[in-house]
This record gives structure tokens, C-alpha cells and sequence, in this order.
């Protein structure tokens, strides 16, 4: 475990330059990013890609009910609480997997179904199982590996049993944080003899991949709570660990303005967080992936860490290689090779559209051969800490980059450009330097840290 | 006017989860309906405003393509739930390949009854899940390359099907299993995607090679049942 103990040494060594973290970054979920995506695609830029795909494909299913809301979340997502409503979307959602599935060519292959949401344990599990049901019989997928995100204050024995009946092996909790307080201060209570409840249920079912989320930057949270939080999921053995910022834009997501402003860390202390608890994690064993995730040592995103395939996605860090990935309900965003393009957004007119038998992505944008090469650079430098700089590039970006490297968080190795290890909180600004959209505009993202 | 007395599938069904009381009214709501081969019980993309339950017989289901090719999604035997309760398109319509019995509700009808009882809402997720299974065994055997898999996983799902619940063959006892099949060869070659003349020439070579005997033109006897599991990969 050299490694992990150098890493860990070296974090201790993260410094705090704000003027570097001045300017909110995108997260790069994908490049270019989903603020760059327009109207002008129209309908069919979706329905070419889906004929021209082939090789293996990734779905993600999006599932917006949750049966409550929590305060800081800024997903796309509602109360269950109307079964007409849960009905008429799931209806819309079948016709959306006919739809789809009858355009992909033969050489296309299912190999991965994420459940995303909200909350997917916010429906029924017959109606869960009968969406399964769907996706394997229309995309003729009868193996893919599954994957579903769990809210523990929903998740029951019948949830437990279809896991495990469907064959779902991995999993993702929405925990943020064990503190008492602090649940109450964001509308998420849920008591940690529910997580552990959860997290044992799961295992029972056969999940042998389970994270965790985490915040730090709460409102009134300490460095104490976020060490008892991150002692705690180390200590029910999540696999995985994404440990995120809290980001408070209560201009954008109006459900926030619930959470009292007033008590939230600042900058310096965020930033002091993220580096405790980068550094406890890894002493706790894990591997750092990317700039906000971490892994066992076995578990399979680790793997693609160590061996240098790991990507990034709009579910974050992933092993996933395949160069497809169909997104399927409201808002989901469907990436190809050369186009990303998004879901109707607003679910009533997603359910609309889809009762006529119309697919409902139009928005997005065509990725030029430009927009791949720069966003081959930064998915390289997020997911390796390393990237080939085409000379083209690098002229451009050296003057922002200089910051960077006058501070040593980067550095020059022949065409290659490396993010050093105290560099690593810094690596969305410096992968931002190869982001040719990047302007006032970006105001609107969150803070690297 | 079902019967759910003399029913023969009555313990096996989705019912079996229900008292004499809760079965009377049931009864109340379900009817009886016989089908004749190639006649449909519920059409693709309507509401399903139909659920039922097979007493006798085998029903295939199956879509239409955008393009209009048939795809058989699966067959179901006595016993076996069709439908979808709880709301939702049909996605897929059943049609009979025999003579057939089923219990017919109405969804609507269905849906109050079960939501009422939630014991039968359990043994629906119960079925939901054997569905899904099935789904998966159906892909996995029509993704398959030669047409020997197919025909030899074919075989297999006929001889579970439509064996008596509960009993297990013993094949090294030495002793064969005759099953006769609710299907012609046409068929079975129209369900697996394959021509008639494939399908014939299989069931000769499994002939020849002392795996099945085949008595007549619907009689299949399994005289080694590990060759066969063997030829299904």
C-alpha cells in the first residue's frame, strides 16, 4: 500500500489558493457540457444516432418520484405521491423503450441498465419489475449488469427481495450524512439504524458494489461530523464513496431556500473538508478516484482507476467503456460519439409527446471533432491526472494554465500536461482551461471545491 | 361464471393466495372463455382491459415489429397469469396455439379486487418475476446461433412446462419422459425464427443420435435428457 500512503501523505500537503478556485467550473459530466446545449438539433439528430450505433451500449433509466423531497437536491424529480401521475409516466416510459429499442441496430448489445432518479425505489416493485421486464425484452438484454440508486427511508423487505430476484449487484444510497442536525437542517432524516438496515438488506440481496453519497460544506456542519460520516460508511463497508460539495444556489433550485444560509461553511472550510476528507478516507484504505469518488481496492471502479480506464460519465466516475450510453425518461441525456442530446425535461410534456409515439430528445448539441479532442483532454486529466496536449491546445490554454503551474499543482512532461497530487482539488479548474465555452457564463457552476 | 371449485389449475394459480370467501367473489367477477387455435385474447397497444389466467392450454405471445414482423415474446401453459393489473399497455397480445381455457377479468375489475387483498398483490409480484425470468430464458434462447441450441433449449422449456407441478422426473431410473407437444413443426419453426425444413431435419438428427424418439408428429419421448441439456449449450 506504498501508493495509498504517499497519496495520503501528499494530501496532507493540499494548500488553499482561493484566487485558483475564484471561478466556478463545471462538473464535466460530459464535454461540452449540458449549458452549452441548444434547440437547433431537431428530432432527428436522435433517431440517426440510434441507427448508427453499434457495440455495446449503456442505458440509464430515469425514475423522477421520490416520496419526499430533500431540500438541497437538485435532481429533476417529484413526490410519488399521485398514482395517476407514477402510472402515466411509467406508460410513457414503455413507449420511450419501444421506441428506442426498435431503432438500434442488430450489432448493438445492452451490457449495462442504471436506475437513476429521484428515487426508483420511489415506485412499486411490480412496477419496477415489469420495467425490467420491458428493457429485456425489447432491447433483448438478458444479462446486463444492473445498477439502481436507493433511498434508505423507502427501501423495504419487498425492495430487498426484488433486488435480488432481478439480479441488480450494485447499488448507491443516498446517505450525505449521519449527523442528526444536520438531516433535519437539509429535509433528509433518516436515522443511521435505517442506513445500517439498508446496507444489510442489500448485501442479503447480493449487492456486491455498494456506495455510498456523502456531503461536506452542510449548513452547520464540522470537521467532527463529516469524520463521524465518513468512520461510519468505512465502517459498513461501502465499496464506494462519492464524497460531494454541498452547493447552495438557491436561485436555481428553489427547493434550497428551505436551508438556512447562514450556517454554511465557507470557502477555506470546504475546502479544509474536502482534504480531511480525502486524507480519511485513504488511510481507511481506499482508493482515490478522480476528484470526489473513492474505492476499495477490489471493487471494479478502483481497477479501471489503477489501470488507467476510468471514464466519466453523467452518473460521474465509472468503469463503464461502452461509447454509447441512451438515456431514457424525462431529462435523461443520451451521449454518442458525436452528439449529446436531452430528454423533454418537464415531465408532463415528456408523457405528452410519447403518447403520440414522438421521442421527445431534441436538445443538445452535435460534439465536432473539436469539442472530442478537448474533451478527450479533460475526461484525461479528471480520470488520470494526465493528458496528451495536442500543440494546438496547448498554445491556447498555457495562459491559463499558468497559475496552475506557477502554484506547482501541474506540470509539463514532454507533450503530456500532469495534475500532481496536491493538485487534484484543483482539477476541474485546470481541465477548464481546455474548455473553449468558457466564459462569463460559468458563473452558474458550482465552486471546484 | 368461473368455477373456481372444480378448477384444475386452482393450487398452482395466482388465486391459490385467497380463502373460500375471497375466491366467491373472485368468481363473481371472472369468467370462463374457451379459445380455439389462433384466436387472440388481447390485442397489442390496447388498454388491457383483460387479465387472465390459463386453466388449459398453451397461448403464444407476441408483438409486431414497426416493420411488421412477428416476435414471440414468450408462451405460456396452464396455470400461467396473462395480463397486466395495476394499469400499463399490454405490450405484447396472446393468441392460442391449442384449444384453450382461460379465466378472463376485467382490469379494472381485477385491480379493485387485488388492491384489496394483499395476498394476491404479492403473488402478482411473485408472477411479475417468474414473467421477467421467462423473458430472460426466452432471449437468451433466441439469441443463441444454431438452430440445434434452440431446438434442444425448446425441448427442455416444453418438458418443465408442461410437466405436473411438483413432479421430477427421475432420468436415472433409466426411464424416458413423453411429452406431446401443443405444437407443429411449423410452429415450433414460426417460434424459434427458423424454417420448417431446419426445424425437421433437428428433430431427425436428434433422432438418429438415440437423444429423443419421436412416435408421432406430436409425440416427442426424452430418452437422454444430459444429451439434450448438453446439445442446449
Amino acid at each position: 500500500m506504498t501508493g495509498a500512503i504517499t497519496s495520503a501523505i501528499l494530501a496532507r500537503m493540499w494548500t488553499y489558493h482561493p484566487e485558483l478556485l475564484a471561478i466556478p467550473v463545471p462538473r464535466y459530466t460530459s464535454f461540452p457540457t449540458a449549458a452549452e446545449f441548444g434547440d437547433s438539433l431537431g428530432p432527428n439528430a436522435f433517431i440517426d444516432a440510434l441507427e448508427q450505433a453499434s457495440g455495446d451500449i449503456s442505458l440509464y433509466v430515469h425514475i423522477p418520484f421520490c416520496e419526499k423531497i430533500c431540500w438541497y437536491c437538485g435532481c429533476n424529480t417529484s413526490v410519488a405521491n399521485r398514482t395517476g401521475r407514477v402510472s402515466g409516466y411509467l406508460d410513457a416510459l414503455h413507449r420511450e423503450i419501444g421506441l428506442v429499442a426498435e431503432r438500434l441496430p442488430q450489432g448493438a448489445r445492452v451490457t449495462r441498465i442504471a436506475f437513476g432518479g429521484g428515487s426508483p425505489n420511489g415506485i412499486s416493485p411490480i412496477d419496477f419489475v415489469r420495467l425490467v421486464d420491458a428493457l429485456a425484452l425489447q432491447f433483448a438484454a438478458d444479462s446486463p449488469v444492473l445498477s439502481i440508486e436507493l433511498d434508505p427511508r423507502t427501501m423495504r423487505a419487498d425492495w430487498a427481495a426484488v433486488i435480488a430476484a432481478v439480479g441488480i449487484t450494485r447499488a448507491s444510497l443516498g446517505v450525505q450524512t449521519f449527523a442528526p442536525q444536520l438531516q433535519n437542517a437539509i429535509g433528509r432524516v433518516q436515522p443511521a439504524s435505517m442506513i445500517e438496515e439498508t446496507t444489510a438488506m442489500l448485501r442479503g440481496a447480493g449487492v456486491d458494489s455498494l456506495n455510498f453519497d456523502l456531503m461536506y460544506g452542510l449548513p452547520g456542519q464540522t470537521m467532527a461530523d463529516l469524520e463521524d460520516s465518513l468512520r461510519r460508511t468505512a465502517s459498513l463497508g461501502a465499496d464506494r464513496i462519492a464524497l460531494f460539495g454541498y452547493a447552495h444556489v438557491p436561485h436555481l433550485i428553489a427547493r434550497q431556500r428551505k436551508i438556512d444560509a447562514h450556517a454554511l461553511p465557507d470557502a477555506a472550510q470546504r475546502f479544509a473538508m474536502a482534504a480531511r476528507g480525502h486524507e480519511l478516507l485513504v488511510d481507511a484504505g481506499y482508493v482515490p478516484i478522480g476528484f470526489d469518488h473513492f474505492a476499495k481496492p477490489g471493487d471494479a471502479l478502483a481497477k479501471a482507476a489503477l489501470s488507467g480506464t476510468l471514464r466519466r460519465n453523467f452518473q460521474g466516475f465509472t468503469e463503464d467503456q461502452a461509447p454509447v450510453l441512451i438515456g431514457l425518461g424525462a431529462s435523461s441525456i443520451s451521449g454518442f460519439p458525436d452528439l449529446l442530446v436531452q430528454n423533454e425535461k418537464n415531465t408532463g410534456r415528456y408523457r405528452m409527446m410519447l403518447s403520440q409515439d414522438r421521442l421527445t430528445a431534441s436538445r443538445g448539441i452535435r460534439r465536432r471533432d473539436e469539442d472530442r479532442r478537448r474533451g478527450a483532454a479533460i475526461e484525461a486529466l479528471l480520470c488520470q491526472g494526465r493528458a496528451r496536449i495536442e500543440p494546438i491546445l496547448k498554445e491556447e490554454a498555457w495562459p491559463f494554465l499558468q497559475p496552475y503551474l506557477d502554484a506547482g499543482l501541474c506540470r509539463s512532461e514532454g507533450d503530456d500536461l500532469v495534475i500532481v497530487p496536491q493538485g487534484l482539488p484543483y482539477a476541474r479548474s485546470i481541465a477548464a482551461c481546455f474548455d473553449s465555452y468558457r466564459n462569463d457564463s460559468l458563473r452558474r457552476f458550482s465552486s471546484a471545491v | 361464471m368461473a368455477n373456481c371449485d372444480l378448477c384444475v389449475v386452482r393450487n398452482r394459480a395466482i388465486c391459490s393466495s385467497l380463502d373460500a370467501q375471497e375466491l366467491e367473489v373472485l368468481n363473481a367477477i371472472g369468467r370462463t372463455r374457451t379459445m380455439q387455435p389462433g384466436e387472440s385474447l388481447i390485442w397489442e397497444g390496447e388498454d388491457s382491459v383483460l387479465v387472465a389466467n390459463v386453466i388449459d392450454g398453451v397461448l403464444k405471445l407476441s408483438t409486431n415489429t414497426e416493420d411488421g414482423r412477428e416476435q414471440i415474446v414468450g408462451v405460456v401453459y396452464p396455470s400461467d397469469f396473462i395480463g397486466r393489473p395495476f394499469g400499463g399497455t399490454t405490450g405484447h397480445g396472446a393468441t392460442a396455439l391449442t384449444e384453450a381455457t382461460v379465466c378472463v377479468f376485467s382490469r379494472r375489475d381485477f385491480d379493485a379486487f387485488a388492491r384489496e387483498h394483499p395476498a394476491l398483490e404479492h403473488k402478482l409480484l411473485e408472477r411479475t418475476l417468474a414473467e421477467l425470468d421467462r423473458t430472460r430464458r426466452w432471449m437468451l434462447l433466441l439469441g443463441r446461433k444454431s438452430a440445434s441450441e434452440k431446438l434442444a433449449s425448446f425441448l427442455l422449456e416444453m418438458e418443465e412446462r408442461l410437466r405436473p407441478s411438483g413432479c421430477v422426473w427421475n432420468f436415472e431410473d433409466g426411464a424416458s419422459r413423453r411429452i406431446t407437444l401443443p405444437f407443429s413443426r411449423q410452429q415450433i419453426a414460426d417460434v424459434l425464427g427458423l424454417t420448417i425444413e431446419t426445424v425437421s431435419r433437428q428433430f431427425t438428427r436428434l433422432k438418429n443420435d438415440g437423444v429423443v424418439d419421436l412416435p408421432s408428429r406430436r409425440d416427442v419421448i426424452l430418452l437422454d435428457h444430459a444429451a439434450l441439456v448438453a446439445e442446449a449449450g
